[in-house]
């Protein structure tokens, strides 16, 4: 007692301001939230007016050739493969669930995705857990600019065709990542053959759509399916649409070309070691490029919506786009698989010369037969 | 190799859980694309069938022996019979030996179809897988009428056979030829006039018949280098009537390598084999003379042998299949069992066959030789 | 379209008995039934009259290597060769004594024999000089030095303690028996 000072608290004035401090305290707290919440509304009021005045192209984007559909769709592609591929090979695929097993397939994308997710020691884990995403998504952005009809459509740049095969060139860098970080010596090989495939036919690929750029005068898909409102490319070009067919298959890895995924020798390639969802979102992408190709070889060459009268634009490109589809899914079926430097071999001593010559031959039929610019619509 | 290589390389091993190496593992020592290396392992399968014989009687050891590869039932389990038989000194009835060979050739035709449609798989077409696993139903089918069980069928016994032919196993084994007979030729076109099967078969897993025969390599393996190494004619077994009907050894020449075979010859070689199995059929089927199946003292006296050393032989599906019986005077069970099964040769040439061949080349060599892991493991 | 050269030399059983036997005089021929020749070899020759072998018979296809465990230490090794061209199947039986026995390595005459070779050390504990690699083949670490195909290798349960498998409950049906 009495060594130092003692402090001396006037404890009764410090609880007689405590209700004003209290009181503060939570004015600043509600005006701080009060705030946010008006900022985050005038963003929904922002939003909500932009919805509304662009509605209709909100509906596109979401419902009708945007999310919902393209999602429909892949399932639709999965089960009409399955479908194919069973009658090919002399059984009857999926046909206990729902009516023709069409519930099949949504029940196997619930199952895989309840799947527990095992991701190896030496995986990478961050890039395990975002690359097939991304993948995904590099795959369903340029469903945007495919053409359903002229007024069914989500988008058109003026280079919509450089940019398709922009995504595009993602996927082998994802799949090369995958196959990297994987941490297996399958995954790597599959990584590698992957990318070694994009590098062999990405250039035919290209290549062959020059061609329809060249006589529809625009990059744009939209414009080059307008453009074959009287003449489909096809009869122009058989040769490039054949070749472009041909390295949409060897880029999509499919049966002929499909080193890269190979079960019997490098087991699922890049996509060993990716399980539950990871997995999903792979085998769909998968599924979704097969059909953003037919989507473009419909619009690049088989007249895009033109073509039948009777029926409406969407169905006919629905139609043509069908059946291109199911031309590429027989084609898959019934193939040996070719070794990795025979599918650059092949890429590259035949068809890159090929579609190289059919734009030439093109470009000297417009010159020299006359009336045919008049039809198609380009200069004259 | 040099050195500069090595530290390049990488280890891979091909199995045990790979879906094309049928649970067996072969560690593949790769540079960039290249196999430099190859150590085939066996064992995974390994259940000592050796071992388990000699505990066995010698009605039972054929029942193992047919576990050893289900494909070939009818053949594997014959060796250890015709070894009792040697030793017992029975005689089989005139009826069994014809119903023996014939259920042989169907066993044949059978394993040849799976191996087909499973190396159809392998080169990436499944459609070729399902195809011939279609028709093989049917030999299935019949196997079913004939002995109740569609794989472990236990029909060869000492003496004779276990089940005697009815008229509708008779029926079901002419469908099967018949569905046969009617898809092979287009089969083959479809094979073997493919241009992405000669693709990936020319020129691969080249080997000459000298070479192989060292290696150990014998049946399809070597008579698709043009060597008609079939002991069905060699070694004519008296207890077998490969002599009742007329038929040739198949072999296979290629002009571009005389003496040699690639995979894509070993392919075509099968399919002849499958030919001449059929042909063999369609001859003995109406020659199935009248009489007892099974000698009525057969079991009695193969209840306990003599003394006695016997060398079983039979021409398999994958090659020589042998199998060594030595007895104890007056034994129940074998004193010592060998079994030869023809894929302890091909499984090993791989050693030899694969450095030099491509990532992508390795399953097509070994699915072209057709192994089958029971008969190297046992 | 010519024949492959193995195609072009034949030679009699007898004649390969005969020159055998005038290179190795302590070699002892068995009794000849039908095409089967057997030859007894001392175990010091053997690779001689492999070499021999592959030298008259162009078509040899090794068929196997087998030991057989005649208890007491001693063992006899089993080489079966076959001749498409001759029609002759040759077996050389080579008797073994010792707890260690080792015979010559005859894996660089015939390479579809090494496997053969390395199956019988790892069964038979029978050595093979000269072979390059005697690695496990069949047959799993644990049972390393066992040799199981031996006689005096029992499979009852008097040997369950090595296995490393749990012995069986007391009181249950099995530890009964």
């Amino acid at each position: 007692m009495g060594v130092g000072t003692i402090l001396q608290i006037d404890i009764v004035g410090w609880l007689s301001g405590l209700p004003s401090w209290i009181y503060l305290v939570i004015s600043g707290l509600f005006s701080l939230v009060w705030a946010f919440f008006n900022w985050i509304w005038s963003i929904v009021v922002w939003f909500w007016a932009l919805a509304i005045s662009q509605i209709w192209w909100l509906f596109k984007a979401i419902v009708f050739p945007g999310l919902v559909f393209i999602l429909f769709s892949i399932i639709f592609s999965v089960w009409f493969t399955r479908k194919v591929w069973g009658r090919v090979q002399a059984r009857r695929g999926p046909f206990h669930l729902g009516k023709y097993g069409g519930l099949q397939v949504f029940a196997d994308a619930i199952k895989l995705i309840g799947k527990e997710i095992v991701i190896p020691d030496k995986a990478k884990r961050w890039m395990y857990r975002i690359l097939p995403s991304l993948l995904l998504i590099a795959v369903l952005v340029p469903f945007a600019f495919i053409p359903w009809s002229n007024e069914w459509y989500i988008a058109d740049l003026s280079v919509s065709l450089i940019v398709t095969f922009a995504f595009l060139t993602v996927v082998p860098v994802v799949s090369l990542l995958s196959g990297w970080i994987s941490g297996s010596k399958y995954t790597l090989i599959g990584g590698f053959r992957a990318a070694n495939n994009q590098f062999a036919a990405e250039i035919p690929l290209i290549i062959s759509s020059v061609g329809p750029a060249m006589l529809a005068g625009s990059l744009s898909i939209m414009g080059i399916s307008q453009a074959q409102s009287s003449l489909w490319y096809f009869l122009l070009l058989p040769v490039n649409c054949v070749t472009f067919m041909v390295s949409a298959t060897v880029i999509t890895a499919l049966v002929p070309f499909d080193a890269p995924v190979a079960d019997s020798e490098i087991l699922f390639g890049w996509r060993t070691e990716f399980s539950g969802i990871y997995f999903t979102m792979t085998y769909f992408a998968e599924f979704a490029k097969q059909l953003l190709f037919s989507g473009l070889i419909v619009a690049l060459f088989f007249g895009g919506s033109y073509g039948f009268a009777f029926m409406p634009p969407v169905l006919n490109f629905i139609f043509k786009f069908l059946i291109v589809l199911f031309f590429m899914i027989l084609v898959t079926s019934s193939f040996y698989r070719m070794r990795q430097d025979q599918v650059t071999h092949f890429c590259w001593k035949y068809l890159l010369p090929l579609s190289l010559l059919n734009v030439v031959i093109a470009m000297f039929a417009i010159v020299y037969v006359p009336g045919l610019a008049q039809l198609l619509g380009i200069g004259g | 190799m040099c050195p500069e290589i090595v530290d390049e390389a990488a280890q891979v091993w091909f199995g045990p859980q790979h879906v094309s190496a049928h649970g067996w593992a072969t560690k593949l020592t790769i540079v960039g694309d290249y196999i430099v290396e190859c150590d085939p392992n066996a064992g995974y399968f390994h259940r000592s069938a050796e071992k388990c014989l000699e505990f066995r009687n010698f009605q039972q050891g054929a029942l193992i022996m047919e576990r050893l590869c289900m494909l070939e039932a009818f053949l594997a389990e014959y060796p250890y019979v015709k070894a009792v038989e040697q030793i017992a000194q029975l005689d089989v009835p005139e009826r069994a030996r014809v119903m023996r060979t014939i259920m042989m050739e169907a066993s044949r035709i059978h394993s040849l179809q799976f191996w087909w449609g499973q190396f159809g798989a392998e080169l990436g077409l499944f459609a070729m897988t399902l195809w011939p696993w279609v028709d093989r139903e049917y030999f299935l089918d019949a196997f079913e009428e004939l002995t109740g069980s569609r794989h472990a069928v236990s029909y060869s016994a000492p003496g004779g056979v276990k089940y005697d032919f009815n008229e509708k196993s008779i029926k079901m084994l002419e469908r099967a030829l018949d569905r046969l007979e009617d898809r092979l030729p287009k089969f083959r076109d479809m094979i073997l006039r493919s241009p992405t099967f000669k693709l990936r078969t020319k020129k691969i897993g080249l080997f000459d018949a000298a070479q192989g025969l060292k290696w150990g390599l014998s049946g399809p393996n070597i008579k698709a280098c043009g060597i008609p190494m079939d002991l069905r004619k060699d070694d004519p077994d008296p207890n077998l009537a490969y002599e009742m009907c007329d038929w040739e050894v198949p072999v296979t020449t290629n002009e571009d390598h005389p003496g040699q075979c690639d995979a894509y010859d070993r392919m075509s070689q099968r399919f002849k084999e499958i030919e001449t199995s059929a042909s063999i059929i369609r001859q003995l089927l109406p020659q199935v003379p009248e009489g007892p199946i099974i000698d009525p003292k057969a079991r009695a006296k193969a209840n306990r042998l003599p003394e006695g050393e016997a060398y079983g032989r039979v021409e398999g599906t994958r090659g020589v299949t042998t199998l060594f019986l030595k007895t104890a005077d007056k034994a129940q069970t074998p004193y010592r069992a060998k079994i030869r099964g023809p894929c302890f040769a091909s499984y090993y040439s791989l050693k030899h066959l694969v450095p030099g061949s491509t990532f992508a080349d390795f399953v097509v060599i070994f699915g072209s030789l057709d192994p089958y892991p029971g008969w190297w493991d046992r | 379209m010519s024949e492959p050269d193995i195609y072009l030399t034949t030679v009699s059983p007898s004649a390969v008995a005969q020159a055998v036997r005038s290179k190795c005089p302590d070699v002892t021929q068995k009794s000849m039934q039908g095409n089967r020749l057997e030859l007894i070899v001392p175990p010091s020759r053997i690779r001689d009259v492999v070499g021999l072998l592959n030298e008259l018979i162009s078509d040899a296809l090794p068929e196997s290597v087998f030991g057989i465990d005649l208890q007491n230490d001693r063992y006899e090794l089993i080489y079966v060769f076959w001749s498409h061209l001759n029609r002759m199947l040759c077996q050389l039986r080579v008797s073994l004594e010792g707890t260690v026995p080792e015979v010559d390595s005859v894996c660089d005459i015939f390479p579809g024999l090494e496997w053969h070779e390395r199956e019988t050390h790892e069964m038979f504990g029978i050595g093979f000089k000269g072979h390059p690699d005697l690695r496990l083949l069949l047959l799993p670490e644990e049972l390393s030095g066992k040799y199981p195909l031996r006689k005096r290798f029992k499979t009852d349960r008097s040997r369950l303690s090595e296995t490393g498998l749990p012995e069986a409950r007391p009181g249950s049906k099995e530890a009964e028996t």
